[in-house]
């Protein structure tokens, strides 16, 4: 089956690269033309600077605040049980409906947001947040960053198999609170901290709801990113080879991320050594 | 005891804290689950008023307007069938590696490659895949997809939960005289069900929420799934916003409902394989 869905794919995928197809007329093989005309095309460029940007929004903001978050809730205050219910239920629901519900909110006049800027007097800042390109990637961003649940979770499930000799040890020679977190958890929760980062890295070369939901990749293409150009490209340009290209650019972007975090892994797995 | 039980107030600043975390995430929900109730036009003069009118006016009129009922069976369908589906092959695929076979280890390593490449970059492979086989547009197409892209994930729990089953049960079973087939029925599946169940759990969610493949493989109302109405919503009613509030809840119940009562169960399950004690 991984044979069916992977390989052959992928092997597809390179020999559709090499023509020229809309999905109705014979295909015509232009070699390397599709990359070429790609690598030229701007959208594309746009949507690869966007997708390194939501997976930099995933490791310096996203995958951070989880680990905030675990680290408070691993403290155990009252009702913790409550908090974690209530933060993974993002989790639970579907980005498609997720994405909606952020473009209500970045209404111009129904909005939420909007309307609590009014509400505490800030009403010169109100902003059709998705209709201008200075913010509307951001505002993309938004609900990735802080709908952290799975994230927190995964930490929180790594802190509690730290054995507690090693937080009675630490104790004894005076880390507690923040210097306990930073000194003690935190490099033992390095691996979880590995797995979070491929977890949300693949998540953001996979994105596709947000931009294409809340914003169809505009105003002027500001927030495209890869999905939704190998989206549009098919969907809406019938350019199925230029398709392809994005796709293999998606996969050969994806291996390099991996690539780097599995170097990571090995640089800290030798440290310990 | 630390430091933080002796000073309460640093207790007291972490709950504030969490509070407002929590105040922030959640907000936007009961935003749009008040606002489903609400009169559209009440909703365009005041959205942020102490609502008036609460009403079951606009799910009667989505349910009315639209072949919800329909869209929700599609889904049910595509995700029950994807998660048979999948789960009965990383079963097998998940006994198989528990004996030892040549190139056992590099088989294994070959198909968790699957767990990272991103498979949105396959949409046109897939998109002709389906259309070759005569599945376009028709749930059975869309559910084939689900299942493979949800391999990879399905066979890491399956696999892992029966990777701890010790071998000298086999073994014992073995020498019993119990074959091979015997054994998967008789042993190796009831101790693995707790696994087994996380990954169904898994995948089902995921096939509900999924939108690009669905979006992809669907035209009409025979295959579409909630996910796809929920989107065409948005276009068809863009001056009904009560209506299109109306239905994204409905879309998101029956995963907040499961999700209420299996809430360990299930952060158990996404988090299952990442984390290794």
């Amino acid at each position: 089956m991984t044979v069916i869905f992977f390989i052959v794919p992928f092997v597809y995928l390179l020999y559709v690269g090499f023509f020229q197809w809309d999905g109705l007329t014979p295909m015509k093989f232009v070699g390397i033309g599709n990359y070429r005309k790609v690598l030229a095309d701007p959208v594309f460029r746009i949507s690869v600077r966007n997708t390194i940007i939501w997976m930099l929004t995933a490791t310096f903001i996203h995958v951070p605040l989880g680990l905030l978050l675990a680290f408070l809730l691993d403290r155990r205050p009252r009702g913790w049980k409550v908090y974690r219910f209530a933060f993974f239920i993002p989790n639970i629901i579907s980005t498609t409906a997720i994405a909606f519900l952020w473009y209500f909110l970045y209404h111009v006049d129904l909005g939420l947001i909007n309307g609590i800027l009014e509400l505490i007097g800030l009403g010169t800042y109100r902003h059709g947040w998705l209709n201008e390109p200075a913010t509307a990637l951001f505002c993309n961003q938004v609900p990735f960053a802080l709908y952290v649940g799975l994230t927190m979770v995964i930490f929180m499930t790594q802190l509690s198999t730290i054995s507690p000799d090693i937080f009675e040890a630490a104790r004894i020679d005076g880390a507690v609170g923040w210097r306990k977190d930073w000194y003690i958890s935190l490099p033992l929760v390095r691996p979880a901290i590995i797995t979070n980062l491929m977890l949300n890295l693949a998540f953001c070369l996979k994105t596709f709801e947000y931009p294409f939901l809340m914003t169809g990749g505009g105003p002027a293409n500001s927030t495209m990113n890869l999905s939704l150009y190998i989206y549009r490209e098919m969907m809406q340009s019938n350019r199925y080879g230029y398709s392809m290209v994005g796709g293999l650019a998606t996969i050969i972007l994806g291996c390099i991320v991996m690539g780097i975090i599995l170097w990571v892994q090995k640089r800290m797995k030798e440290e310990e050594l | 005891m630390t430091k933080h039980t002796i000073f309460p107030v640093s207790r007291v600043l972490l709950s504030l804290f969490l509070i407002c975390v929590l105040i922030i995430m959640i907000l936007p929900f009961a935003w749009l689950i008040i606002s489903s109730f609400r009169p559209n036009t009440e909703l365009f003069r005041e959205p942020f008023a102490v609502p008036r009118h609460l009403s079951f006016q606009n799910y009667v009129s989505v349910f009315k307007s639209q072949p919800i009922l329909l869209y929700f069976g599609n889904t049910v369908v595509v995700a029950v069938c994807a998660t048979f589906l999948c789960s009965f092959v990383s079963v097998l695929a998940s006994y198989a590696f528990m004996y030892a076979f040549p190139a056992a280890t590099k088989v294994a390593a070959f198909l968790a490659i699957g767990l990272f490449i991103p498979t949105n970059a396959f949409l046109v492979p897939y998109y002709v895949m389906i259309t070759k086989i005569g599945l376009y547009d028709s749930a059975m197409g869309i559910m084939f997809v689900y299942a493979g892209i949800n391999l990879p994930q399905s066979l890491m729990i399956i696999k892992g939960y029966m990777g701890s089953i010790p071998k000298t049960i086999l073994e014992a079973a073995d020498i019993d005289g119990a074959s091979s087939h015997m054994i998967l029925r008789k042993i190796v599946l009831p101790i693995s069900v707790p696994g087994i169940v996380t990954a169904c759990i898994f995948i089902i969610i995921n096939c509900w929420n999924e939108l690009l493949f669905a979006n992809l493989l669907s035209q009409s109302d025979v295959s579409r799934t909630i996910q796809v109405a929920i989107r065409s919503f948005l276009t068809t009613f863009s001056a009904n916003y009560a209506h299109a509030f109306a239905a994204m809840v409905i879309s998101i119940l029956p995963t907040i409902i499961i999700y209420a009562f299996l809430t360990d169960k299930i952060i158990g399950g996404m988090t299952a394989g990442a984390v290794k004690g």
